[in-house]
């Protein structure tokens, strides 16, 4: 994969506002036609990161390509936006509003319209064509918002949290079409903090933690890497056992399962016949794959 | 360019669609209406009805009393032509009309002493003005006629009002000195020939050294309207710029926009897309003044008010010194918008910027007075107040064209300046979030960027 082109190369780039660090020393690569996972917590650095590839901002250091080249202004209509922090004109009706977004990333004026409408059937828009954004939900200005940055055809989509916000109808709706871009040969970048949304659709991810990257690599090396020490429980009693922290290095108690992290070293087996000794009814007792979120409390912590 | 194109086009067609664009349209006009009458009507205007006035006339046979009652009720623009002479004809008759009903009258008492003291006279209608029977009352003493020195004097419950005391003081003088011309042996038929009050003709010279036909008072209605146009409409579009760029920051469009266009042509597509509406708006103003005013003295018959000659660049120089003003305030307000959080700060940090435009405004007052005077020719170099100053200035006595073309040329040079520090701020101040900016932050962005 590495041999290949990569769409998106930063080379040790660093952005400081005065004394401030946003991001240091940043190396990461982003291939095509797979969708990259930039996470980390608030604060981490993925916006700046992402200003910076779209052109928004310049880096104090380094050096960013696109498409194998050094970023441009022309460059930037090859790339579609979705920000964070996302709005629309209030008082514009929203057709024109897309029409106008496309037009500045230079769309061409035919067939401009058909295309609108077909993009605005697509995400269930079409009746609210002539109505102003102030008059739409919240969630049906991000899927208005959405089409401004898919609308040009982009061969890089740029996605900052965009299900934030959508019901679990709509995201699976933003999903599905996520998914045929990336079947198209487009390269998606996704940002999130929310690491379940994350496993389900990045092949490669890149976790940032204050303003560093701490890990790059396939979200299947990465859980490889990480070995089955997970642990679901569903039991009752055994508390002691759960809190020595020889076995168990960290617990995520979900509503009627514990999810466990067994420390590095520990025996499964132990582990078993401590919570039996202890005279906890078990219900059920699973070896699992890492989560993502496992996964980043670990990365994090021990960057610490 | 079609990027930049596209913004001008949605800044353009998105407001003058706007219903915004249309009231203001037709207020506008109805704005510089208020502007102009509004002041001097509630100045003369007092509330409460005609002024209750007793008059203690102790002459002999209390002759005065009947001539001080007639003199009070006269017609008030017969006795001082010269009230309001400053301001045209028109609006003069209307602010007299209006003052006539509201505070011109009066209704007179006599009260005579018989065989009392002045003193228990005055305690009596003093009493009467707490009861609030009467406004006041005045004292003619009886040698007021023959001695000169002599005073009368005035009581009443609100002596701030110097508009009434000074009616009274005005037509009391006149009734006094009727009487005294009718006690030298003048008969009253001469009198009142002899006392026609004298009006005064203007005749504007122009600069050629020809002087025009009479002046009706339009050109001073011409000056204002040209300098309060320009004063009108730069401070609503350079509000209309500032809300607009607030809104693509509050609502973080400017991202999205930033990620497609570069800052400087998106800035300016802005500013240039406003101003095609604000021209578009004075076009819609200046066509229907001239369409009406052909109309309505080509209808009426009135040859006599005569439409004041404009330098024939004039058309020129309006576009040009409205452009500068507005393209230097607008940047300041973009410079503004990009700093500040929310509308409402954004209004707070534009004070200054109001304060200067308005400033410049009052400025245009000594100018129409003497347009050739040091003063008026150095705040018409002033970048701030050219706009509206030296298009005064041009109207109303044409200076010399280097004076014109080197007001443009600074006006050009500071504009320029701001609209690159501007620039420089815009860039930055638009993806800064959470906070407004403070000075010391965006000289640093001014260094840095």
């Amino acid at each position: 994969m590495s041999n290949s082109l990569a769409t998106v190369k930063l080379e040790q780039v660093t952005k400081r506002f005065g004394e401030f660090s946003a991001v240091s020393d940043l190396s990461l690569a982003v291939y095509p036609g797979r969708i990259y996972g930039l996470l980390g917590p608030n604060g981490a650095g993925k916006t700046t990161t992402i200003r910076m590839i779209v052109n928004i901002t310049a880096p104090d250091a380094g050096r960013i390509e696109l498409f194998g080249k050094q970023i441009t202004a022309e460059l930037q209509d090859r790339i579609g936006y979705l920000p964070e922090e996302r709005g629309l004109y209030k008082k514009m009706k929203i057709g024109e509003q897309i029409k106008f977004f496309a037009t500045l990333k230079s769309v061409n004026r035919n067939g401009l319209d058909q295309r609108i409408d077909s993009w605005l059937e697509r995400v269930k828009l079409k009746e609210w064509k002539n109505k102003k954004a102030t008059e739409l939900s919240k969630g049906m200005q991000q899927k208005a918002q959405f089409i401004t940055a898919v609308l040009h055809d982009p061969d890089l989509l740029i996605l900052d949290e965009p299900f934030s916000g959508l019901d679990p109808i709509n995201v699976e709706l933003l999903k599905e079409i996520i998914l045929e871009l990336k079947a198209a040969g487009k390269t998606i970048i996704f940002s999130t903090h929310q690491m379940e949304v994350a496993e389900k659709i990045c092949d490669d991810i890149c976790l940032l933690d204050r303003s560093r990257k701490i890990f790059e690599g396939s979200l299947r090396d990465v859980k490889r890497s990480f070995g089955r020490n997970s642990l679901a429980l569903r039991l009752v009693g055994g508390e002691s056992v759960l809190s020595d922290r020889s076995l168990i290095s960290s617990l995520n108690r979900h509503a009627d399962e514990i999810e466990a992290l067994l420390t590095p070293g520990a025996d499964v087996q132990v582990l078993l016949r401590e919570l039996i000794k202890a005279g906890a009814r078990i219900e059920k007792f699973e070896m699992i794959e890492p989560s993502l979120h496992d996964i980043f409390i670990t990365k994090v912590t021990e960057n610490q | 360019m079609r990027k930049f194109l596209a913004v001008v086009k949605r800044e353009y067609v998105q407001r003058v669609r706007s219903r915004m664009f249309v009231a203001l349209t037709i207020l506008g006009p109805l704005l510089l209406i208020l502007f102009a009458v509004v002041p001097g009507l509630l100045f003369s205007l007092k509330a409460g009805g005609a002024t209750r006035l007793a008059i203690i006339d102790q002459t002999p046979e209390a002759k005065l009393y009947e001539r001080l009652k007639s003199a009070l009720s006269e017609d008030e623009s017969a006795q001082h032509p010269d009230f309001a002479a400053s301001v045209n004809a028109n609006t003069r008759e209307r602010i007299e009309r209006a003052g006539d009903s509201l505070s011109g009258s009066f209704v007179t008492e006599r009260v005579d002493l018989n065989g009392r003291s002045l003193d228990d006279v005055g305690k009596e209608l003093n009493r009467r003005i707490a009861a609030d029977e009467l406004d006041g009352y005045v004292v003619l003493p009886a040698d007021i006629l023959q001695n000169p020195e002599s005073m009368p004097a005035y009581y009443g419950r609100n002596v701030g009002d110097v508009i009434t005391r000074s009616q009274i003081q005005e037509r009391l003088n006149l009734a006094v000195n009727r009487q005294r011309l009718v006690l030298a042996g003048v008969d009253e038929q001469r009198l009142n020939s002899l006392s026609q009050p004298v009006e005064l003709e203007t005749y504007p010279v122009n600069e050629k050294g020809e002087s025009g036909e009479r002046d009706s008072g339009a050109g001073f209605v011409m000056v204002f309207i040209v300098g309060f146009s320009i004063y009108l409409t730069i401070l609503l579009y350079g509000q209309v710029i500032l809300g607009a760029v607030v809104e693509e920051k509050e609502t973080r469009i400017a991202e999205i926009l930033f990620s497609s266009i570069n800052s400087f042509p998106l800035m300016m597509g802005k500013i240039i897309g406003v101003s095609l509406v604000a021209l578009t708006q004075l076009a819609i103003w200046g066509g229907t003044f001239v369409i009406a005013t052909k109309f309505l003295l080509g209808a009426s018959g009135m040859q006599d008010v005569n439409v004041p000659h404009l330098p024939p660049l004039f058309a020129v120089y309006f576009l040009l010194f409205f452009l500068l003003g507005y393209f230097l305030y607008a940047s300041l307000y973009a410079l503004i918008g990009s700093m500040v959080t929310t509308t409402q700060e954004g209004g707070q940090l534009a004070m200054p910027v109001v304060l200067l435009l308005v400033f410049g405004f009052y400025l245009a007052f000594p100018v129409i007075r003497s347009p050739s005077s040091p003063l008026a020719f150095w705040v018409s170099m002033v970048p701030f107040f050219a706009p509206i100053t030296m298009i005064i200035r041009i109207v109303s006595q044409t200076p010399p064209l280097w004076e014109i073309v080197l007001s443009l040329f600074i006006g050009l040079v500071t504009v320029l300046g701001v609209l690159f520090l501007t620039a420089r701020i815009y860039r930055v101040g638009m993806l800064m979030y959470g906070k407004r900016a403070t000075i010391p932050e965006v000289l640093r962005w001014i260094r840095h960027s």
